[in-house]
């Protein structure tokens, strides 16, 4: 028993400081928060809940800042969670797996490891965006933290799994760029992370509807609830129920650990 | 384990029976048998795409055979992985370290994989590192190493836990001759201490010599096993060495006997070669020989002789690994 804990240990320490000496990584990690944040809020903060004539009565009770806040700890995560796989291609192209794979440690045991180290990493880098919450009007309060940590560490797994069983199922390695623009990118943006389902937010803007096709792909985004989640922590503001976010976060990490776990066993 | 020493040596540590393998329409092995004793050192020779990597690799527990039975230390590699994997320490042909982690960490990685406790494996990791002479470079980052060293912390790495049988895949291939004998220094040295069992592929003749038994695969069946001596006398061809003294007597000779071959040095050589040839060849030229010798068959041409083959178009290439490209069966990463 101790034997596997050691095991699982070197895995995700290896990962952790693989990540820290990545510099490249940790720059990535850190300009996200500040481009999307305080370039992407601060610019479109003024055009959110705008009511140009009459009087100015704000649907929602926040501004885009905080609106946005909450899905660049998403965007944060889905980076470095997905980047997990791409050390996971590495691993299998220069060979390091098989220095794993033929040791006593079970398959199940190895993956755990390796997951639980790029969701750590992922974890960490979610935080990361909590440190431009001043700027953005979002008070951290101690038990709303505790539960968006919790959050964030849930999401930070899913993401690393989702990421595996995209590494395990892909022979060609193409670079990061296309991982970003395939995988992170469009579930992102159909996530309602960078604007709501209901376009109502002021008294003029309750006439305008967003076109069905567009509301149906957010809502059969996965990442779409994972967002909702954590503005209902961060911001009290959810556009679902907010017992949703928590569930799919939860199915997200039970299923793709299950199928990363299926390919993984099989192909070895 | 020291009760029961005398009948274990006995026992073959490695057991392969009908050991077949199929990619697609290639048979890469067709019916492997061979057994491999405790201690020794046992050489696996083959031209490319002899299913020498299949084999290990079927060892190493990274493929499932598609028939036949492999042991290792007795236990079956398709129905107890875990535990033949216990037995195992495998140097790959392509390196497998970390790049991004120091000499020390790698070596501490594998210890924690293979479940060696603390005392033990930082014991193991400082004398691994001093018998390849790597103690300075512990807290080197593993990509600022040469080619020679990266091989030698594998080497060491393979070392750390406590395996009865090591699998080296071509460990010389690509290193210079010091490098190499040093290499086999080390290997030699602590298959005395720790009783181990080696299995090697090589591209290299003379190291193949200084093993116990060398197996020739080809077409994924095995063509010959047995000690380097042994293979000699059965496949291997003598022949005489003449070297003349003039160009005259160099033709000369060259023109009466068919088969004979000039080297670039200026000897000539006619394999297959007796006694009475040496007396026919003494007789006709006498003094237009300065030197003549039978010379003891080379492995090389017991090689010829079984696969058709020089084992020189072989060496210097690397032997193709079976690519994972498709999702099922393939040797994996």
């Amino acid at each position: 028993m101790l034997g596997a804990l050691g095991g699982i240990y070197a895995i995700w320490l290896r990962e952790v400081k693989r990540a820290i000496r990545d510099r490249g990584q940790l720059i990535g990690g850190l300009s996200r928060p500040l481009v999307w944040v305080l370039i992407l809020g601060i610019g479109l903060n003024p055009y959110f809940r705008a009511e140009i004539y009459g009087d100015v009565r704000f649907v929602v009770p926040y501004t885009y800042l905080q609106f946005l806040f909450p899905a660049v700890i998403v965007l944060n995560v889905m980076y470095t969670g997905v980047q997990s796989a791409v050390s996971m291609i590495w691993d299998r192209e220069f060979g390091f797996l098989r220095e794993v794979l033929t040791s006593p440690m079970p398959r199940s045991q190895i993956l755990f490891g390796k997951i639980l180290g790029g969701a750590t990493v992922a974890f960490a880098h979610g935080c990361l965006v909590l440190l431009v919450a001043e700027f953005t009007d979002v008070s951290l309060r101690t038990q709303d933290l505790f539960v968006g940590l919790l959050l964030i560490f849930g999401l930070a797994f899913g993401m690393t799994c989702v990421g595996a069983v995209i590494a395990n199922r892909i022979r060609s390695f193409e670079g990061f760029g296309v991982f970003s623009n395939v995988v992170i990118l469009p579930l992102y943006f159909t996530s309602s992370s960078i604007f709501p389902l209901n376009p109502a937010l002021s008294g003029a803007q309750t006439r305008v509807v967003y076109p069905e096709w567009l509301v149906a792909i957010i809502k059969a985004n996965p990442v779409t609830y994972a967002v909702d989640a954590l503005r209902g922590v961060f911001i009290g503001f959810n556009q679902f129920e907010p017992g949703v976010g928590p569930v799919v976060i939860v199915a997200i990490v039970v299923v793709a650990f299950a199928i990363a776990l299926f390919d993984f066993s099989r192909q070895s | 384990m020291v009760g029961g020493h005398l009948s274990e040596a006995a026992a073959p540590v490695v057991e392969v029976a009908a050991l077949r393998k199929r990619y697609g329409r290639t048979l890469a092995l067709d019916g492997i048998d061979l057994s491999i004793r405790r201690n020794e050192v046992f050489a696996l020779l083959g031209p490319n795409g002899a299913g020498k990597t299949t084999l290990i690799h079927i060892l190493c527990t990274l493929l499932k055979p598609d028939g036949g039975t492999a042991r290792i230390g007795g236990f079956d590699v398709s129905r107890q992985p875990l535990k033949a994997r216990k037995q195992l320490g495998v140097v790959f042909q392509e390196p497998s370290l970390d790049g991004r982690l120091t000499v020390q960490e790698n070596l501490n990685f594998h210890g924690l994989v293979h479940r060696v406790p603390y005392r033990l494996r930082m014991r193991r990791i400082r004398e691994m590192l001093e018998l390849v002479e790597l103690s300075e470079w512990r807290n080197a980052l593993v990509r600022t190493l040469s080619a020679g060293m990266k091989r030698r912390v594998e080497i060491a790495r393979a070392l750390i836990h406590d395996s009865a049988v090591i699998i080296l895949d071509e460990p010389t291939v690509g290193l210079d001759a010091q490098s190499r004998e040093r290499i086999w220094t080390y290997l030699n040295k602590l298959r005395r201490e720790r009783d181990l069992t080696l299995i090697v592929t090589t591209h290299y003749i003379d190291e193949v010599d200084g093993c116990d038994r060398v197996c020739i695969v080809d077409g994924g069946k095995v063509l010959a096993l047995d000690t380097p001596e042994a293979l000699r006398a059965r496949y291997g061809k003598e022949q005489v060495r003449i070297t003349p003294r003039d160009a005259a007597a160099r033709s000369g000779i060259l023109a009466q006997n068919e088969g004979a071959v000039a080297e670039p040095g200026g000897d000539v050589v006619i394999p297959g070669a007796t006694h009475a040839v040496v007396d026919r060849l003494l007789g006709s030229f006498g003094t237009g020989i300065s030197n003549i010798a039978i010379e003891r068959p080379s492995l090389e041409s017991v090689f010829l002789a079984l696969t058709g083959r020089e084992i020189r178009d072989t060496a210097g290439e690397r032997p193709t690994i079976a690519r994972p490209n498709s999702r099922s069966g393939e040797p994996v990463n």
